[in-house]
């Protein structure tokens, strides 16, 4: 948890929490690939670097508990703000049976359904009409408040599960919040093979809902853009598409070096580093200090090597302890 | 070396960034790698230094292999939460303790396992070649899963159903023929065969599964008599048949070998077996080596067989093998049979009742009597032809005309 | 009072509807219309905002169904037929079907799907998809061939913590009455003997279960008495109380209305010839509709799945082995 800040104001203790979950999520990732390269990681590792100021403003903005947020495969940040135990991903990762998923499911795919963190499936896009489902639930049991996000890539946008799901959000005016990180890239293939309007947030007004666009790497603009969009949601205007343009800093997963982005591309304003900016905006606005956010790293990496070395001495599942039923229910003819 | 992507099997070393003895800090990257997706590093996970160094550059490295050691301290090893050696690691025990024990969450699958042969050639090799495939399960001979199952509790076998209907496809007994047949069994008298009983049936069927034949010749018995009468102890005509046969086998022992697939097996020695009846069937006990007995020296082996035949206790070196047998039916007045071989034997020797007849003596132009008896010779004509068996039955009735030679 | 097989499912909803807040009914047309096959009538009206018409988005309906029933709801998706499912198949079978085992938090939801050819119904409106659902773990299919059988299986469905896929036949929709309906019924997971026999065992589901005791009277006139089990659940499959037919009669032979290829005949028989070989007097075989697109004239029609002439004719074959 941050320290009392030097500004008290509920917007400066949002900013400052933001970062310190992007800084957790960022060093984590960097151990996380590390392991990878060390060949300690069950399967492959998806990494949200270059997101984590767009993840992390949607995270610290909904409310733990309250609201839902499915999280896709770029949303350390996000996750970790909405308040997913940090050995949750280390666990998982991991391989470790002691792990939300059991070791029946791994990397990405984990979640806490029960407390409104959704796991995801690989299928893009099928997520989304989950978070509507989950909301109308909450309707049916009084609750008009709660807010569902559901992430989602550029790339994702493209499948018929985004459109019906959101078509459907439209149509029960839910208060659903549809986090686009527009990466430009999904996996190997940019954006203008992927769509061919000019920005993303424009197919809002074919749902006949509200749009907005952000820069993503700006933490301050993607939390004044997430306030906003998710006060909207609760307060009954139905959907809000949220678009946060940004690069993607990473390959596709950990075993892709991304060579094909273009160097000229990264070099734009688009492919500045989130947390650099971040950091030199706390430090420009006073919201912080260096010897504060040096501290923080540090803490941040114990936390992370703490969280790593628990699971690392967790057991493994063992298949002659599983019960191999996929049923809840015992029929018994 | 790590798994860099699902699919990947291998990665080629494109650069090494560490040397022999290097401290390197956790975390470090220590090699370039390049799969077949993209370029990327490997790390070390924890601090430490490099204590032996194997990979070399443009090689190619299977998913899994090892590309060096790192040398930890137990400090690091504890904080990166690294499981610890209860031996040193420098020790043997270590070293092989290491390979062996299933690293519990470093899950490392090793594909080579699956496909390679020993000299790493795939091998999937067909174990069975040519098994005949029926081309039609149906008619008289076929018989169901169900059926087999039922007549193996009830101890049935195949020639059990001769005397079923079958009404199924081509003549085939189903379970529903075989069951009303036992039903209709169960209202005629009936007695439990004995245990001798069932195996003689057994044997016998087994043994009808040859193409078994036949040839006869008509022995003059009288030289064999007056023979008799010069011995103080008295053979009986059963003996005489055995050594005949005995010494017409020593000639040409191939006669009373067993066609197994495209070879015949010869008989070990010339053991001569010969049939005593008991109470509900046949026994056979056996002689071992009757060529290189004369017919004084088999006498007590002989009777001694026969009581113990009669009561069922036969010595273990009695029961066996042999090359052939000798039945005498002739005791129950029986002129001639076509006894059938033991299933383990091709040749069956068969005496029959020696009786009075008249035979035409040219030289005195005028019957005389004589006691004749038929001697039949019961062979598996796979083995023996009609012209083989019949020389070999007048070698013996030869024989039993020269007693002295026995 | 007679009460058709679509009158009993819409009894049996609006008995959940009423005994249990949580459940809610979601599909295309079934609230003020009543249903493309009127399965919801009048629900919308005595029960509102509990029965909702949902956009022509199947992959979005099942996803919205499964985000509530992990929230605790108990959701009944009425899929307009079984044959759009397809769209919906991703989220059935990798989100629904694998919610419990891999968070361990149950997805309690019913898909209904209207099942089965009627004449001219053709290659989109007539399919049967419990094969295809069936071959996945996590799901429940169901595959009810009576009036009884469609109300009790359908709240016991309801009541079920897992995803039940509900194939219910169109066929049989107004073509079969009861007086009344049942007081007691079996559970889910237990095979019904629809007809004693002795000569031979037809396993089958669905309507194919009516055409197979048609077929079963037409051998009755023949001499033989043929036993027929409606499977009612094809998952699970009750594998004991067809070994324990087989063991009576010694021949089986499966009947489905569905594409040949694997599915639920190949699934007993590959059971019964595993567990229960030595039970058999004759191969097991198995009757499904012809390996083609159902065709939509109704000439054709009928020759592509089985008829009680064909399972007969079948039957005949089968006993004279």
């Amino acid at each position: 948890m941050p320290d009392a800040p030097l500004s008290a104001s509920p917007e400066a203790e949002r900013i400052r929490s933001a970062y310190r979950w992007m800084l957790l999520a960022r060093r984590l990732e960097e151990k996380i690939t590390s392991l990878y390269h060390a060949g300690k990681i069950v399967g492959g590792v998806y990494l949200g670097r270059g997101q984590e100021a767009f993840s992390a403003a949607l995270g610290v903005t909904l409310r733990r508990r309250q609201d839902v947020l499915a999280p896709l495969i770029r949303d350390m940040a996000g996750r970790l703000a909405f308040g997913e135990p940090l050995l949750d991903p280390a666990r998982t990762y991991l391989g470790s049976a002691l792990g939300p998923m059991r070791g029946r499911d791994g990397n990405i795919h984990r979640g806490r359904p029960a407390e409104g963190m959704p796991a995801m499936i690989s299928h893009l896009g099928s997520m989304v009409s989950v978070v509507c489902g989950m909301l109308v639930a909450r309707r049916f049991r009084g609750d008009r408040e709660a807010v569902g996000a559901a992430c989602i890539g550029d790339g994702a946008t493209s499948t018929g599960s985004f459109h019906e799901a959101v078509n459907l959000a439209a149509v029960e005016k839910l208060p659903l919040v549809i986090a686009v990180a527009n990466n430009q890239f999904a996996y190997s293939t940019p954006t203008d093979r992927q769509f061919a309007c000019a920005d993303l947030a424009d197919r809002a007004i074919g749902y006949g809902i509200e749009g907005h666009t952000v820069d993503g790497t700006d933490l301050a603009a993607c939390l004044r853009v997430f306030e906003q969009a998710v006060a909207r949601a609760r307060a009954g205007h139905g959907p809000q598409l949220v678009v946060g343009r940004l690069l993607r800093l990473t390959g596709h997963g950990a075993h892709d070096d991304g060579s094909y982005v273009p160097e000229a591309l990264k070099k734009t304003a688009l492919g500045r580093d989130c947390l650099e900016l971040a950091r030199q905006h706390l430090l420009e606005t006073k919201l912080s200090t260096a010897e504060e956010l040096d501290r923080w790293d540090r803490e941040v990496l114990e936390e992370v090597q703490l969280a790593v070395a628990t699971a690392q001495k967790d057991p493994a599942p063992q298949a002659a302890r599983e019960a191999w039923c996929a049923l809840s229910s015992v029929l018994q003819p | 070396m790590p798994q860099l992507g699902e699919s990947i099997a291998e990665a080629t070393v494109k650069h090494l960034g560490i040397v022999l003895g290097q401290d390197v800090p956790a975390d470090a990257e220590i090699m370039e790698v390049e799969t077949q997706k993209a370029t990327m590093s490997v790390t070390v996970p924890c601090a430490g230094r490099v204590a032996d160094l194997r990979a070399e550059v443009e090689v190619s490295y299977a998913v899994g292999a090892t590309l060096g050691y790192l040398e930890v301290t137990m400090e690091e090893a504890r904080r990166a939460g690294i499981e610890l050696p209860e031996t040193p690691i420098d020790s043997p025990e270590a070293r092989t303790a290491s390979a062996e024990v299933e690293d519990n969450l470093h899950f490392r699958y090793d594909a080579g396992d699956l496909f390679a042969g020993e000299d790493g050639q795939p091998t999937v090799e067909p174990v069975l070649r040519g098994l005949p495939v029926p081309a039609n399960a149906t008619g008289a001979s076929y018989i169901s899963p169900r059926m087999r199952v039922r007549m193996a509790e009830l101890g049935l076998n195949a020639a059990d159903l001769a005397a079923v209907a079958g009404t199924g496809e081509g003549g085939r007994v189903t379970v529903e023929d075989f069951e009303r047949f036992l039903a209709s069994l169960e209202k005629l008298p009936m007695t439990k065969a004995s245990p001798m009983r069932v195996a003689v049936a057994d044997a016998m069927r087994r043994s009808w599964t040859r193409p078994l034949a036949t040839v006869g010749i008509t022995v003059g018995l009288d030289a064999m008599l007056a023979h008799r009468k010069t011995l103080a102890a008295k053979p009986g005509p059963t003996l005489y048949a055995i050594r005949a046969l005995a010494i017409a086998l020593a000639e040409s022992p191939a006669l009373a070998g067993r066609l197994i697939g495209g070879r015949i097996v010869h008989p070990k020695g010339i053991d001569i077996g010969f049939a005593v009846e008991v109470d509900d069937g046949v026994l056979v006990p056996m002689i071992r080596d009757v060529d290189r007995q004369d017919l004084s020296s088999l006498m007590a082996i002989y009777h001694g067989l026969v009581e113990k035949g009669r009561s069922k206790r036969l010595p273990p070196e009695a029961i066996g093998t042999g090359a052939a047998t000798v039945t005498n039916f002739g005791t129950f007045g029986i002129v001639w049979a076509t006894p059938i071989p033991l299933p383990e034997q091709n040749l069956l020797l068969g005496l029959g009742a020696g009786r009075p007849a008249p035979v035409w003596s040219p030289e005195e132009q005028k019957f005389l009597p004589v006691t004749e008896a038929q001697l039949t010779l019961s062979f598996d004509h796979r083995i023996l032809d009609g012209g083989a068996a019949g020389r070999l039955l007048h070698r013996i009735a030869t024989l039993l005309q020269s007693p002295g030679e026995l | 009072m007679a009460l058709t097989y679509l009158e009993a499912i819409r009894e049996a909803q609006a008995r959940a509807l009423h005994d249990d807040p949580s459940v809610f009914i979601y599909g295309q047309d079934v609230a003020t219309f009543g249903g493309a096959f009127k399965a919801t009538k009048n629900l919308a009206r005595d029960f509102p905002g509990r029965v909702m018409d949902a956009p022509i988005s199947e992959d979005a309906i099942l996803g919205m169904a499964i985000g509530a029933a992990l929230e605790g709801m108990r959701p009944i998706v009425e899929m307009q037929f079984a044959d759009f499912s397809s769209i919906a198949f991703n989220q059935i079978v990798n989100q629904a079907a694998t919610h419990f085992w891999r968070t361990g938090v149950p997805c309690p939801l019913v898909v209904r799907l209207p099942s089965g050819g009627t004449p001219g119904s053709g290659p989109f409106h007539s399919q049967m998809m419990e094969s295809i659902y069936a071959h996945y773990p996590g799901l429940i299919v169901l595959t009810p061939a009576t009036v009884g059988d469609a109300y009790s299986m359908l709240l016991e469905a309801i009541a079920l913590d897992d995803p039940v896929i509900f194939c219910e036949h169109k066929f049989l929709y107004y073509h079969l009455k009861e007086d009344a309906l049942p007081e007691e019924s079996l559970p889910i997971g237990k095979a019904r003997i629809a007809r004693m026999g002795r000569h031979a065992t037809v396993v089958t589901y669905s309507a194919m279960v009516h055409e197979s005791l048609r077929a079963a009277s037409m051998l009755a006139t023949e001499g033989y008495e043929i036993e027929v089990i409606d499977l009612r659940s094809v998952k699970p499959i009750d594998s004991d109380t067809v070994l324990a037919s087989v063991a009576r009669t010694g021949r089986l032979l499966c009947v489905g209305e569905s594409f040949p290829w694997g599915g639920v005949c190949a699934e007993v028989i590959a059971r019964v010839v595993a567990d229960g070989f030595n039970l058999l007097d004759a191969p097991p075989q198995r009757l499904n509709a012809k390996d083609t697109p159902i065709p939509y004239h109704p000439n054709l029609w009928a020759a592509h799945r089985p008829t009680a002439a064909s399972i007969a004719e079948s039957l005949r074959r089968l006993l004279r082995f």
